[in-house]
């Protein structure tokens, strides 16, 4: 017997079959863990983000296009949910600064990043929130400068500024 | 000889350029530009080398969408819908002969006289009834006073019971969506 497509699995669920969204998202739940980690920095916090990114695309399981593939959609969902999450976070990590300041004051040997990816990690995650957002989308997601404008409903000019500037932050920190 | 633009090279990269062929014969030329888009070019490879990472936990058990809504219902909702139904025909049928008395004058001249007929004789049995229902006495509770129901007093619980059953319905409606 033949593993059912996600096409299958996503008719199934829609009739409430929680069983087949179960599949789902142990076919997805890792590569939007990912999403959610890269966009955090933070294991626990992009865990239970991923487990609302799927809460959320069940409840909007109905407006999909089954012409699409499932796999992308739900990660670009993931990016916009972190996005909004960093951003309602932002009043309270501005109320935090100066504590911050105080630890990236510090020597690179004191703050211990051992490996090449935790360095990348920690320089992505020192990202202003919608930088991390269409970096995610066109470095891991592969998405145009017109499809992450459409995503994140913000103009191309923005799109390009976000990215390059991104860029810039990124090279300088991991020289 | 301009130099290319930061923004030239980012797109040159991310394959959202124009013109590319220009921008290329420039970089054949020049040492600067060429240097600085292999710089870009390292960063992009940095970023694709980041490694997945493994999930601590299996979230395909957790997620456990809500399943659909009749087990879903709270079991207070449940006897509640039941209780209504149950008060709602009760009322229907005490309340029968009270409404036949409000409309059988008019049956009468509409001259339908089977129906009416009928329709009195079932009142006229069912008050009977309903009469010896409610001087009914228990033998081992001979104090209780016998129960009195007013035609208004019934309209009035109608009236009670139907609000009750549209704001129960409106709850369960809700639920539903
Ligand atoms: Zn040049």
């Amino acid at each position: 017997m033949t593993a059912p497509t996600d096409r299958d699995l996503i008719l199934r669920a829609r009739r409430g079959d929680g069983e087949a969204f179960g599949e789902l998202v142990t076919r997805y739940q890792k590569s939007v863990f990912n999403v959610c980690y890269r966009m955090t920095n933070e294991r626990r916090e992009a865990e239970d983000l991923t487990q609302e990114t799927f809460l959320r695309i069940y409840s909007r399981l109905d407006t999909f296009d089954l012409e699409r593939e499932f796999g992308p959609w739900v990660r670009r969902a993931a990016a916009n949910l972190c996005l909004n999450h960093l951003e309602s976070q932002k009043i309270t990590a501005e109320l935090d600064d100066d504590r911050d300041a105080g630890e990236s004051s510090q020597p690179e040997s004191v703050v211990e990043v051992r490996e090449r990816s935790e360095q990348i990690r920690v320089a992505l995650a020192s990202l202003p929130a919608h930088y991390r957002a269409v970096v995610e989308l066109r470095h891991y997601q592969d998405l145009s400068y017109d499809e992450i404008a459409g995503e994140l409903h913000i103009p191309l000019s923005d799109v390009k500024s976000h990215l390059f500037r991104a860029r810039k932050l990124l090279a300088e920190k991991l020289k | 000889m301009n130099h290319l633009t930061d923004e030239t090279l980012n797109e040159y990269l991310d394959h959202e350029l124009a013109d590319r062929a220009s921008a290329e014969t420039h970089l054949a030329v020049c040492a600067d530009c060429a240097a600085r888009l292999a710089a870009l070019q390292a960063l992009f490879a940095e970023l694709d080398s980041l490694p997945e990472e493994a999930l601590s936990r299996d979230l395909a058990a957790r997620i456990t969408p809500r399943p659909s809504l009749p087990a879903a219902l709270p079991r207070w909702l449940t006897l509640t819908a039941t209780l209504q139904a149950a008060l709602v025909v009760i009322a229907i049928i005490a309340a029968a002969p009270f409404a036949v008395d409000l409309v059988s004058p008019y049956l009468v001249t509409v001259q339908m006289p089977s129906l009416t007929e009928i329709v009195v004789q079932f009142q006229s049995q069912w008050t009977t009834w309903l009469d010896m229902l409610s001087t009914f006495r228990f033998p081992a509770m001979p104090q209780l006073p016998p129960l009195e129901i007013s035609s208004l007093m019934l309209m009035i619980m109608l009236a009670g019971v139907s609000i009750l059953w549209l704001v129960g319905n409106g709850l369960l409606l809700r639920k539903q969506a």
